[in-house]
């Protein structure tokens, strides 16, 4: 605790104050701004030598009900907890996790994996062939229902064939099975656990081989990961193998940024995840951050092609000619969280094409152009252009806080002002969690555009959101409501194509399709990010979803 | 309140000692509180008066800068002016207090009156009703209105109104029962007027004099309540510069713009003391004027 | 909060119809009602709390079993009948909604609160876990509003015609001071930048404090608003006069007569208080990072876990029924001539 810095840089405190009400704000923007003697943990002391043990205090945003589930914040836990069969690196390669070799067969149907020798749950059942069959079993009966997203068309069994031998048929090629196969969704659970304990538990506490256990979970406060002593499976990318450095990581939940980035500053956290836009220069300066582009869908807008305005091609070319994304996404997140012009795939993702992100620059002629070729010539006397009579009216849902940070939102707001030049009027709705999940926004008399993302560690996400909706085979992720058979058909392609390469050229031609036909907007990529003391070395954010892994981690003196 | 406020038929024995009264008879509180908020009926109804800019204009490069000589109040994250965001978001704040204090009200006279003259049944009915509603959490009740017809002035207002209303009920129940027993209902029952004059002559006025004063009070404490749902992000959709709004998008920023939270809560609290100064004061003068 | 206000608005009136001696009579006769009626009515104020809340939450649109799936996924979409089968089948979402609220009464009456459609725990656990700091924190905010405004009042009221204003002044400002904003505000100056208090409350003596003031600052004010007045004519009540005459000092009148006469109202607005504060638990749990009923309420009102949100409901309908049968009590203990009667 040598050097006594600011946490907090005022920006700017020397301007003068006109207004009476401001100048009495002033006593109070000195106290608010000011910097207080505060002493950062971020010292350089010490002598930097690793020392055994210890407790890592992680802050993290969102607590979800439970720890093992289909949404990218149970991932989050899970992975503390839960081992997968095979491990993404940073490049995209796989590498053995809990398999420690595998093969596919000549028609790409079947998949032989051989597991690592002597691997046993935290609960001492062993971890054989038949545990993981049984969890392909436990997905597909409806145990995960994002594991059914990825490879529910294309799984067909598995089985046992000695204890180290896994078999897993599938119905068609799927070339990114194993990438799929990386992330925590597919972290495999003891069978026992599964068959025996009551619904709670197993929500609470899943048992997994993972490095940590699920020690207690006090509700709205925290859960304790317990280190697991006999630990002896870890990915081949992680940084050591064995059990973790540390005794305990105590994981908390502080939804408020500026309470969250401020337990990192006075010490109260030794690493914080999703670190504040506002404060990512400060923490910068004075601790370790990490930040991971997460792969899969970036935070687009889903513009509903079968009901409203964007049923016009033309139109939504316009809209997304209208306006400065990069500009407006820049602001929002002050530069912290980078514009991602393709609208289906984000920059990260394997397979991802960059000149789609290019295809609709800032351009007010061409959007007016199109509108005018699309027939809304005449504007209201507030300057929205009609059609009919009717005004260019555009209703966009977005899930404020649940899925949407307020930086989104106000990238949003940002749009929504630049997008009046050229005659669109938008109306924001910001909705809520129960709103959004139970269903209220996910039919086509909803919306005309939605805001959302969706992880996925490989490009084949293009076939969980834009497969067709049809009545025989409904695809509800298909949030464009967008049909076009010869993009399906391309997708199709592409999951069973031959080789990666050959996959992700397939990938870039369905991007390129479904940018030409402006179906989806893209705004910004999703991210992760971690900020940790200095004192605390080795966290690092795992490749498939960008969740930060303990294992490693140690303090130094 | 105090008991004798509200005891009517009696001159009030005001010993209230205010800032009002230092100077002699000058009400210097009740002079300030009139022009403030003269000044937020002005921003509401005419906000080109104050000021000249665009309370939803755009200008990224401009963006969270600190209070200055061009921007009064500095600027928010999206580079609009903050001081005309609060000028124009006085509009829809008021009319959110303004509103839902109506509501509450409005909702309150039937119940309040029903129970005080509508007999034994009536009252008890009401009352145990309102029972159940004080042991209801208003914010619950709030939160699943909002939740059920989403955010926007009309859902706070109905939200708000709603929350207050058995408050203000239990109020103006009570004022009735006490203007009824009082003496010259009495005797103006023992004159021979009629129920329905002696109720709309003596009855209905008298017990809604201190009213007046209630929904001074009752327009800042609403708006108060609406920037707590703001805050639980079910208040009015962005870009709205409503109060609530502000507060809620200033907060993330509060270590590095410490302006966005400050002035939008400074003007809430403004609105709120002027209008309590102004209610107490109207009080003070109405109880020194009853019959 | 507003309710403050508007119950404070409400006090006097609905406690004082008329005249002093009409509210004695009817606190008298409240006192001596028995307690098997007393207990009805509580049953019917928590009978009628459950009910409400669970038709308001049975009949929000959107469909919960598409709800609870999409929620498990982080997913938002339609539901295909086949994949919702089971979830409707194992609540009895699809069963008649009379039907449904006949089971959850029966299931009230015996004292079980259900089961969490998310935490997939007993509600009577969840609630359990989370109690303790709620309770901690309201009332200790209500003890600090309290202390807050009887040391103002005794130390200004009629003292100083300058001083006396300036804390009424200071009152009506405390009253109107939005929870929410004073509690960041609080946060930022006490914990961020001087580093008096942890920055995460936790459930420590350290983290209670401001909370506590947040929630117990504008308590002070209507507290102090009430308590003033009635004071103030205390002071010129013969009995004031007579304990002077006697010989007694100016601090044991305030403290030993007036005081007593005039915190009255008070306690009937703590009474009432208690259903505010735990609404304003919501915001300052949100706050200061503390764990408690508040936090579970939105979350359980976000995910639509009605049973969670009934339990909650029902137990903050008790706490108001009990907090006012402990306000007639301490109405008798403070005003012993109410027991003559």
């Amino acid at each position: 605790m040598k050097n006594r810095q600011p946490a907090y840089q005022p920006t700017s405190r020397s301007k003068t104050v006109k207004v009476g009400a401001a100048a009495s704000a002033a006593a109070l923007s000195l106290l608010l701004a000011a910097c207080g003697g505060q002493t950062t943990p971020a010292a350089n002391a010490g002598t930097g030598e690793k020392v055994d043990g210890g407790t890592i205090r992680y802050a993290h945003l969102q607590e979800p009900a439970c720890v093992y589930g289909g949404w990218v914040q149970q991932a989050f836990l899970s992975r503390q907890v839960l081992d997968s069969l095979v491990s993404q690196t940073e490049d995209g390669s796989i590498v053995p996790w809990l398999a420690e070799k595998w093969k596919v067969s000549e028609d790409q149907l079947t998949w032989t994996f051989t597991l690592k020798p002597g691997l046993e749950f935290t609960d001492g059942t062993p971890l054989d062939a038949q545990a993981v069959s049984d969890n392909f079993e436990f997905w597909q009966a409806g145990g995960n229902g994002t594991v059914q997203a990825h490879i529910g068309d294309y799984y067909s069994s598995s089985r046992a064939i000695d204890a180290k031998t896994l078999e897993v048929k599938l119905s068609d090629p799927f070339t990114p099975f194993l990438s799929a196969l990386s992330q925590g969704y597919f972290g495999i659970q003891s069978p026992t656990a599964l068959g025996t304990r009551s619904e709670a538990e197993n929500c609470e506490a899943p048992i997994g081989s993972g490095p940590f256990t699920v020690g207690e979970w006090k509700r709205g406060q925290s859960i304790t990961f317990n280190r697991n002593d006999a630990y002896n499976s870890a990915p081949q990318n992680a940084k050591h193998q064995g059990p973790a450095y540390v005794d305990s990581v105590v994981w908390s939940f502080i939804q408020d940024n500026t309470s969250r980035f401020g337990s990192l500053a006075s010490g109260e956290s030794d690493a914080i995840g999703e670190v504040p836009t506002v404060d990512f220069d400060t923490a910068k300066s004075q601790f370790d951050v990490q930040q991971y582009l997460t792969p899969g869908r970036p935070v687009t807008l889903s513009l509903n092609t079968v009901e409203g305005p964007f049923t016009d091609v033309k139109v939504r070319q316009a809209f997304a000619y209208s306006a400065d994304r990069k500009a407006v996404v820049d602001s929002a997140f002050l530069g912290v969280v980078p514009f991602e012009g393709n609208g289906t795939v984000s920059s990260s993702t394997p397979g991802y094409n960059p000149d789609v992100a290019v295809d609709y620059p800032f351009d007010a002629a061409k959007a007016n152009t199109l509108l005018d070729q699309a027939g809304w010539t005449e504007r209201s006397a507030e300057g929205t252009r009609t059609k009919d009579g009717k005004e260019l009216e555009v209703k966009i849902v977005f899930g404020l806080n649940s899925i949407v940070t307020a930086e989104g939102a106000t990238a949003l707001q940002n749009l929504q002002e630049q997008v009046k030049a050229t005659g669109f009027k938008v109306t924001l709705v910001p909705a809520t969690q129960a709103e959004l999940f139970s269903g209220q926004f996910s039919t086509p008399d909803s919306y005309d555009a939605q805001l959302g993302y969706w992880t996925s560690p490989h490009a084949g996400i293009l076939h969980i959101n834009f497969r067709q909706n049809t009545e025989k085979k409904p695809n509800p992720a298909n949030t464009t409501f967008y049909n076009n058979a010869e993009i399906e058909d391309i997708i199709l392609k592409a999951n069973s194509a031959k080789t990666t390469a050959e996959a992700n050229k397939l990938y870039g031609q369905a991007q390129q399709l479904l940018s030409d036909q402006a179906v989806a907007v893209g705004l910004y990529t999703q991210t992760s990010s971690v900020a940790s003391n200095p004192k605390l070395k080795d966290i690092w954010l795992e490749a498939s979803q960008g969740e930060p892994v303990f294992h490693d981690a140690y303090f130094t003196e | 309140m105090s008991t004798t406020t509200l005891t009517p038929g009696k001159p009030g024995t005001n010993t209230r000692t205010s800032i009002a009264s230092l100077l002699g008879g000058i009400p210097v509180a009740a002079v300030i509180s009139t022009a403030v908020l003269a000044f937020f009926v002005i921003a509401a109804l005419a906000p080109r008066l104050l000021t000249g800019a665009d309370p939803l204009a755009i200008d990224l490069g401009a963006a969270l800068q600190a209070p200055s000589s061009d921007h009064w109040f500095g600027t928010d994250q999206s580079g609009r002016d903050l001081y005309t965001r609060v000028v124009y978001g006085t509009r829809e704040s008021l009319l959110i207090g303004l509103g839902a204090t109506g509501l509450a009200i409005g909702i309150a006279t039937v119940l309040g009156v029903t129970a005080g003259l509508g007999g034994r049944f009536a009252d008890g009915l009401i009352n145990r009703g309102l029972e159940v509603l004080f042991a209801f959490p208003v914010l619950l009740l709030a939160m699943l209105f909002v939740t059920i017809y989403g955010p926007s002035v009309t859902t706070q207002i109905v939200a708000v109104g709603l929350g207050t209303a058995p408050g203000y009920a239990r109020m103006i129940r009570g004022q009735v029962l006490a203007v009824r027993n009082s003496g010259y209902v009495e005797a103006a029952h023992a004159l021979g007027h009629s129920r329905w004059r002696v109720l709309r002559q003596h009855v209905f006025p008298n017990a809604m004099r201190p009213l007046i004063a209630v929904v001074t009070l009752g327009v800042g404490q609403s708006i108060v309540w609406a920037s707590g749902l703001a805050f639980l992000g079910l208040g009015v959709a962005p870009p709205s510069p409503e109060w609530g709004a502000l507060l809620d998008a200033g907060r993330m920023f509060i270590t590095k713009a410490w302006w966005l939270e400050v002035m939008p809560g400074l003007a809430i609290v403004a609105l709120a003391l002027a209008a309590t100064s102004l209610g107490r004061h109207l009080q003070t003068k109405l109880e020194g004027s009853q019959p | 909060m507003s309710i403050l206000e508007t119950r404070e608005n409400g006090l006097a009136p609905g406690t004082d119809p008329a005249s002093s001696p009409r509210r004695r009579d009817r606190h008298a006769i409240a006192g001596l009602r028995s307690l098997g009626t007393r207990l009805l009515t509580a049953a019917g104020v928590v009978w009628a709390a459950a009910t409400f809340t669970f038709l308001i939450q049975s009949l929000l649109p959107g469909d919960r079993a598409t709800l609870l799936l999409n929620q498990l996924n982080g997913q938002i979409q339609e539901r295909t009948a086949a994949e919702l089968a089971p979830i409707n089948e194992k609540y009895g979402f699809t069963d008649p909604l009379f039907v449904q609220y006949f089971r959850f009464l029966g299931d009230l009456a015996t004292g079980n609160l259900g089961i969490s459609y998310q935490l997939h725990k007993p509600v009577t656990e969840v609630i359990g876990d989370q109690i303790a700091p709620t309770i901690v924190l309201t009332f200790t905010s209500l003890l600090i509003a309290w202390v807050i405004s009887t040391l103002v009042i005794v130390g200004t009221a009629k003292r100083n015609r300058f001083f006396s204003s300036v804390a009424s002044g200071l009152e009506a400002l405390a009253a109107g001071l939005p929870q929410y904003w004073l509690g960041v505000i609080l946060l930022v100056v006490f914990a961020l930048n001087l580093g008096l208090f942890p920055v995460v409350g936790g459930t420590g003596i350290g983290g209670l404090l401001l909370p506590a003031l947040t929630l117990g600052i504008p308590l002070a004010g209507f507290l102090g608003q009430v308590i003033r007045t009635e004071f103030e004519s205390g002071m010129d009540q013969p009995f004031a006069l007579t304990a002077r005459m006697r010989g007694m000092g100016d601090t044991g009148v305030r403290l030993r007569h007036v005081l007593r006469h005039s915190v009255l109202p008070g306690i009937t607005l703590s009474g009432w208080a208690l259903g505010s504060l735990f609404s304003g638990a919501v915001i300052a749990e949100s706050i200061f990072t503390r764990p408690g009923l508040g936090k579970v309420l939105v979350t359980a009102v976000n995910s639509r876990d009605l049973p969670v949100v009934c339990g909650i409901v029902i137990l903050v309908a008790v706490i108001y029924v009990l907090a006012n049968l402990l306000v007639d009590i301490a109405y008798t203990l403070i005003d012993p001539r109410l027991k003559k009667s």
